[in-house]
């Protein structure tokens, strides 16, 4: 298709709105639906560095999609942002994954679309993590060490992180020092959710979720299409494990 | 008898009873006073919301538990002794059970005998309104329901509260209770910000909900309600509006004595309020229309977007991945739809020849200004200071009558012996020494008009045409256990004008 290179420059403009603060507002929304030739292309183009893009009210958002992705956030420049300086991946692996679960004490109902809470302690937040950390425990300790794309990090590494950090601090008054307590560590992650807009603070060691995050789990994560995404992408880091330990098998035979 | 027709409405019902809850788990608690004596629990939850509403009537955001412990204290410590800190524990109780300290929404499940299932009804009856991060102190304020359960108990529903408060409104102003109807006003005020605030709530819970049909029906039929309410309110605003001015003119043109100033006064204010409010009301009719365009919107989305009916994310993304488990990095997969995308700063080396800045970039330039003294409390403490260096000086001036020099030592010993003895335990003493020995000279006061020695400004007056000089000695004065002094001569030398 031929396009008009005016149509290929407001299509690019709305793009760099878009990747330099992740929404576009009410004038690009009503551009984006009405120009066919400007939607074929900034589709185009967020495909193309592995994003989505959902419509909100009238808002555009542009979501990264579910997978690893060179266009995403790079670990490198998470971890130099947000952790301390001696921080490794396996750090920033369980920054994730605390993440993750804080995310699920909010939507852990299936009547409901709506979070099941208004907010959540952080010690709460420290008992959820701990309950997942041991449920992975349950494991064999030889998968957990295997399942890994490198050999630098791995689960085991993860709880090995988390039962280290001392809960013999955890009863000092202000835990946002260098005490590395598992509370100092998740007031790092809620430092680096508030700075991305995701939680906010409310006082009292309270933290909830932010308009922000309520659209993405409740618009992306709950929409049929990029939920079947979502899945496939778990089903397939479940069969690649398999045939990783296929491999295995035939080698050692 | 229509046995379906009998049920209709069977969720707003029960919500209804649920909303009593918290009251029933407040009778299940016994707390007892110093004295043994039986605390009337329910009693302080009810003070405790007729307290918050009270805060919000007067737009106090500042309230907490420990303010909320010092009014039930002023309330009702004519019956209990509770300690300080037993009252403060107490409220922090009957707090917590209105908003729940693990962040769950207070619910109530029961069977809705409508739809014959077991259903789920929530409620937030307190949030937190701000946070003090010095105190690391939470305020809260009464939310959605809070408000409905403080109308629950007065007979009648918040959905009708701003009507009915416009009705009573304008038969009070017919009596010429003008003071009651301030407060009627400034209720009315609470019901618009609440309304406000449902109509904020509605547009985030349209951009993400209305996935089908039948939920577009569902908010648009809402919409509507809400739409109508408002624009119904907004005409009765109008003719209280008229009302009110009526009034006014009456009273004026009437009260030809001027007599009557207070209540001219009082229904002045009443008709800059009421307009406040209307015109608060006023925006809400926008806000709704603009809300039915949105919703109209998001249902036009919805043809394109398709929802699951049932998506748990502690289940279906959390505890999948551990209960598997599945290889790490697929975590990261999972939170990059968070997180915004990198931001490369690029940097070219051809801006060297581009224009260059020449002025240095300062954060600010601060010494444009003197140093000012910056508060009020600043103010009087500085104030103080001087006042007690002119007392400290005079004395001084007072014992170095007969001689010219002297030295600390002396001196010291000259209070110790006086009635001013006390002086010596405070720390303003030496600190008026060192201060003297690090202004020393000191000349009379046109020649050396510094900002900073301010507060040696009654010492000069003091000083008139001499001159003070102070010279260190060797010798440690330690004159009271806490302070130390290097001993100093002092010298006062009288300047002759005519030699000038």
């Amino acid at each position: 298709m031929l396009y008009e290179a005016e149509t290929v420059r407001r299509a690019f403009e709305m793009f760099q709105v878009l990747t330099s603060t992740g929404k576009a507002g009410k004038a690009h929304y009503h551009l984006y639906l009405a120009d066919d030739a400007i939607r074929g292309l900034i589709n185009e183009f967020v495909k193309s560095v592995d994003c989505d893009l959902v419509t909100v009210g009238q808002e555009l958002l542009l979501i990264p999609t579910v997978g690893d992705s060179p266009f995403h956030v790079s670990n490198e420049y998470l971890r130099k942002t947000y952790l301390k300086s001696g921080a490794s991946n396996a750090d920033l692996y369980l920054l994730y994954f605390t993440t993750l679960v804080l995310f699920g004490e909010f939507y852990n109902s299936y009547l409901s679309q709506e979070p099941t809470r208004d907010f959540i302690q952080i010690s709460d937040w420290v008992v959820a993590v701990q309950q997942r950390i041991a449920t992975l425990k349950e494991h064999d300790k030889e998968d957990l060490k295997s399942l890994s794309v490198e050999f630098s990090y791995n689960w085991q590494m993860i709880i090995d992180k988390w039962d280290s950090m001392d809960d013999l601090k955890e009863q000092a008054k202000k835990q946002s020092g260098n005490t590395i307590s598992r509370l100092s560590f998740l007031d790092t992650v809620q430092r680096f959710l508030v700075d991305q807009e995701l939680v906010q603070e409310i006082g009292n060691n309270e933290i909830t979720l932010t308009e922000k995050t309520k659209t993405i789990i409740q618009r992306y994560f709950m929409d049929l299409d990029y939920n079947r995404g979502i899945l496939e992408f778990l089903y397939r880091m479940e069969a690649g494990k398999k045939e990783d330990a296929c491999d295995a098998d035939n080698l050692e035979n | 008898m229509d046995i379906y027709e009998l049920t209709t409405g069977y969720r707003e019902r029960f919500t209804r009873i649920a909303l009593f809850e918290p009251f029933h788990e407040l009778k299940r608690k016994t707390m007892r006073d110093e004295t043994n004596k039986k605390i009337d629990v329910v009693g302080m939850g009810l003070l405790c919301l007729l307290y918050f509403f009270e805060q919000k009537l007067g737009r106090n955001t500042k309230a907490g538990v420990r303010e909320l412990a010092i009014f039930l204290e002023m309330k009702t410590d004519a019956v209990y002794s509770l300690s300080p800190s037993k009252w403060e524990s107490l409220s922090r109780d009957v707090l917590q059970v209105f908003r729940p300290a693990t962040g769950k929404r207070y619910s109530v499940t029961y069977m809705d005998w409508e739809s014959g299932q077991e259903e789920l009804v929530s409620f937030s009856f307190f949030k937190a309104n701000t946070f003090d991060v010095k105190t690391n102190t939470q305020y809260y304020t009464l939310d959605d329901d809070g408000l409905e359960l403080v109308f629950a108990t007065k007979e009648f529903y918040s959905e009708f509260q701003l009507s009915i408060n416009q009705l009573l409104l304008r038969k009070q102003l017919e009596k010429g209770e003008f003071k009651d109807a301030l407060r009627r006003i400034n209720e009315m005020r609470i019901d618009v910000e609440s309304l406000e605030e449902r109509i904020l709530q509605l547009t985030h819970e349209l951009k993400r909900n209305i996935t089908s049909e039948e939920t577009f029906q569902r908010y648009s039929l809402l919409i509507e309600d809400i739409l109508l309410r408002l624009s119904m309110e907004h005409e009765e605003f109008e003719a209280l509006q008229e009302f009110v001015n009526e009034t006014k003119e009456r009273l004026y043109y009437k009260d030809h004595t001027k007599k009557e100033n207070e209540a001219y006064a009082l229904i002045l204010q009443i008709s800059t309020r009421l307009e406040e409010v209307h015109h608060q009301h006023a925006d809400l009719l926008h806000a709704c229309t603009e809300l039915k365009m949105s919703a109209l919107q998001a249902a036009q989305e919805a043809l394109y977007f398709v929802g699951i009916d049932s998506f748990n994310f502690d289940q279906d993304i959390t505890s999948s991945i551990i209960s598997t488990p599945l290889v790490l990095e697929s975590i990261k997969g999972l939170v990059s739809p968070f997180l915004s995308l990198e931001q490369t700063k690029l940097w070219s080396p051809l801006t060297l020849f581009a224009n260059q800045q020449i002025r240095e970039i300062r954060e600010e330039d601060k010494t444009t200004d003197f140093l000012e003294v910056e508060s009020k409390e600043e103010q009087e403490y500085a104030m103080l200071i001087r006042n007690q260096y002119t007392i400290l000086f005079s004395l001084l001036l007072e014992y170095m009558e007969e001689e010219n020099i002297i030295t600390l030592d002396e001196f010291i010993l000259y209070i110790q012996h006086s009635s001013h003895i006390a002086m010596l335990d405070a720390r303003i003493f030496y600190d008026f020494f060192l201060l003297l020995h690090h202004r020393s000279p000191i000349l009379r006061n046109e020649e050396e008009p510094s900002e900073e020695t301010h507060v040696l400004d009654g010492v000069r007056r003091l000083l008139e045409n001499r001159e003070l000089e102070v010279v260190e000695r060797k010798n440690i004065l330690v004159p009271n256990k806490r302070y130390s002094i290097q001993n100093m001569e002092i010298q006062i030398k009288e300047i002759d004008d005519d030699v000038i």
